[in-house]
């Protein structure tokens, strides 16, 4: 059996870890264990971690949140910003989330393979029982919203 | 003035990059952006270079390939590498560092840990 750390924590750090250094921004635990980004406001995408173990990460966050980091990061106004730039910051957050997670969970030895980030074409999908979710806020209270979809990943769950 | 190549498929993460060397003092380094391996590759065969930067995951031609072919290539064997990267671990970084890497550092990137993996290079 694969040996690692705490799943559930390993995803916090790396979302953690991720905004503070390259958006200055404290994540938490969502408030309100209820709440669904808007649908009509919803950006998402996805990426495949393929060795040791596979399954699909999926980051989805508020299209008006992406399109503040995207001034932000980029230092441009509002209404400079373009949706290939909104997509590359969501590709980039959502790389370098899936590489500290997977640094936080396993064991220092342990080689992993992840693929590219791909742009959510259609609805978000809808957890299943093969599905870990994060529900998570900026301390400005922006929601994040991240699943962890696959039953090998699934396997690895905190007790 | 120092020539310096960022191979990364993404426009952000060469931006980071690009900020973080402007802050330790590489601001006024010619900066050539690649979006794959195989455009940093032909960059840095086209024109002397004095540092190459890349990712690790990056279509058409990834970080990892890219390290092997500037090593085996004569021309580009003393070109010093680092590999800036979301999918590193220790066994990853002993692998890139064995096939002649000079540093593999970690995404996101920070100026104070740029600076300290090209401290050698600043000095020159």
């Amino acid at each position: 059996m694969l040996k690692h750390k705490p799943l559930y924590q390993a995803m916090i750090n790396a979302v953690s870890q991720t905004l503070e250094n390259m958006v200055f921004m404290e994540v938490m635990e969502h408030f309100d264990r209820s709440y669904e980004i808007p649908a009509e406001d919803l950006a998402w995408n996805s990426l495949l971690i393929n060795d040791p173990v596979q399954g699909e990460i999926r980051l989805a966050m508020a299209k008006t949140f992406l399109r503040k980091l995207t001034g932000n990061i980029f230092s441009i106004d509002d209404e400079e910003i373009t949706e290939p730039q909104m997509n590359d910051i969501q590709n980039e957050l959502l790389n370098t989330i899936v590489g500290l997670f997977l640094t936080n969970l396993l064991e220092d030895d342990q080689e992993y393979k992840m693929g590219l980030p791909e742009l959510g074409e259609e609805e978000w999908p809808e957890a299943d029982a093969n599905t870990i979710i994060w529900k998570l806020m900026t301390d400005e209270e922006d929601a994040l919203q991240i699943h962890a979809a696959g039953a090998s990943l699934v396997a690895m769950k905190d007790e | 003035m120092k020539r310096i190549i960022i191979a990364d498929d993404s426009t952000t993460a060469r931006m980071f990059i690009k900020r973080c060397l402007q802050i330790i003092g590489l601001g006024d380094a010619e900066i050539i952006e690649a979006e794959h391996g195989k455009e940093a590759l032909t960059a840095a065969k086209a024109q002397p270079v004095d540092l190459l930067l890349t990712d690790l995951n990056m279509p058409v031609m990834d970080g990892e390939t890219l390290v092997k072919w500037v090593k085996a290539s004569p021309k580009l064997s003393d070109l010093p590498v680092v590999v800036i990267t979301s999918a590193g671990n220790p066994a990853k970084e002993e692998q890139l560092l064995a096939l002649g890497a000079h540093r593999v550092l970690n995404k996101p990137v920070s100026p104070p840990v740029m600076m300290e993996a090209l401290a050698d290079f600043l000095d020159d």
